[in-house]
């Protein structure tokens, strides 16, 4: 009933309190603009395969050949190549180990690069390469990859590894 | 005096924020797409010397007199053991137990899993009982222990997770207030100790105690003609993520140029 004989309020003009909204937003758009990366990557991931992360900050300034050797599978360009086991199943007294398959594809790559050395397309040839490869991958066939990239000419091999902070 | 200038203007004038929420709302979402959210970064590697040109001259030996200036680092790691040798010697070795942190990927358990290498099935997850993946395996954590294998050496951890060491690089276990200690970063900070509390005891990290032996072999033999190169032998058991937690330290340590050789059994 009081109510009723109450002056009725003036309607006011709420407008929407966008001050916090902002900070918000400034926060993240700080955020995003320090981990923009304007080069993009050179480096694809290949599937089912997980880096070890490190401390290194290097990025990879060039497109090379990539080397990707999950748990089942070795891939050259993301092109599956040999099945693992084939370097596993080389023995282990063997003093020069080489992944024929691997090889033999790598080989096709070095003659690529040569090929565009003498057509002018590169001034030498570069040699190299990254090795992706799956963390939980033994050093056996770590070795035996390296040595085949090596046996073929590829020389200067990378690592790759998933950034991880407080590196160098 | 304020009332009367604010009346005079006509009202409270407020900034006009929508075009710059319009900005924000285009910028975050193009920021997000293209943002990337775990780097890849890459690691240089060398060749063994001698590898791959097995010629007369690549394995004629060098003259004494270049040898002497070398320092010839070579870390040799096997599945539980690590040493270092360095000018034809070779430090104590580095005993290590090994345990594995799995993350399940269903409901994001966490847990802690001591390796054993007889033990030839998977860990099963604590509530459901599954046998995890390997890819669920998040770190392998290797910590410092006794000969036989038996106890597990612990140190002191600074805030920031740095091992402790005092003056000589040995280890810290317990501090008093006014204790003058190092934290193992490369160079070593200095830290006067204010409250012991804010250290932590922790099982010695096999990575840290290398990364303090490799920094106290660098300072000895800073002039060595290689003194900035390591050659990483391991085991063909030996997994590749410990061999790149073994590169950081060697890199943190000032080695940056690695090599990788096999350990002929």
């Amino acid at each position: 009933m009081e109510q009723r004989g109450r002056m009725p309020k003036r309607k006011r003009r709420e407008s929407l309190m966008l001050t916090s909204m902002m900070d918000m937003f400034t926060i993240i758009l700080v955020f995003l603009l320090k981990m923009y990366s304007a080069e993009g990557s050179v480096l694809t991931n290949a599937d089912n395969l997980v880096l070890p992360n490190s401390i290194s900050k290097k990025k990879p300034k060039e497109v090379s050949l990539q080397v990707a050797v999950t748990g089942d599978m070795i891939l050259v360009d993301n092109q599956p190549v040999a099945p693992t086991e084939d370097a596993r199943r080389i023995p282990n007294d063997e003093p020069n180990p080489i992944v024929a398959k691997l090889e033999e594809k790598l080989a096709g790559c070095y003659a690529q690069e040569q090929e565009m050395v003498k057509m002018g397309a590169l001034n030498q040839i570069m040699g190299k390469v990254v090795v992706q490869m799956d963390k939980n991958i033994e050093f056996d066939v770590l070795f035996k990859v390296m040595n085949t990239c090596g046996s073929v000419g590829y020389n200067k091999m990378n690592f790759a590894v998933m950034e991880r902070e407080g590196g160098l | 005096m304020a009332n009367k200038i604010k009346k005079i203007g006509g009202g409270e004038q407020e900034m006009d924020l929508k075009p710059f929420m319009n900005l924000m709302v285009v910028l975050i979402p193009l920021l997000l797409i293209s943002a990337e959210f775990a780097r890849i970064a890459i690691i240089d590697i060398n060749l063994p010397e001698g590898r791959g040109s097995q010629t007369k001259t690549a394995v004629k030996k060098p003259p004494k007199e270049e040898m002497d200036n070398k320092l010839l680092l070579t870390a040799i790691v096997t599945d539980s053991v690590v040493t270092l040798g360095a000018k034809g010697g070779f430090l104590p070795s580095l005993f290590y137990q090994e345990f594995h942190r799995y993350v399940a990927r269903d409901d994001q358990a966490e847990f802690t899993v001591k390796y054993d290498p007889k033990e030839k099935t998977p860990p099963k997850h604590p509530v459901s009982g599954r046998e995890m993946t390997i890819h669920e395996r998040q770190d392998i954590l290797l910590y410092a222990c006794d000969e036989t294998f038996s106890e597990i050496k612990k140190c002191l951890y600074t805030p920031f997770g740095e091992m402790v060491t005092d003056a000589d690089g040995i280890v810290v276990t317990a501090v008093n207030v006014g204790d003058t200690v190092y934290a193992l970063t490369n160079p070593r900070r200095l830290i006067v100790v204010e409250n012991p509390a804010e250290f932590e005891l922790k099982p010695l990290s096999i990575y840290d105690e290398l990364k303090n032996r490799l920094m106290k072999v660098k300072e000895r033999f800073k002039d060595a003609d290689d003194a900035e190169d390591i050659i990483i032998a391991a085991e063909n058991e030996v997994i590749y993520d410990k061999i790149v937690q073994i590169m950081d330290a060697a890199r943190m340590a000032d080695f940056p140029n690695i090599s990788i050789a096999k350990l002929r059994s």
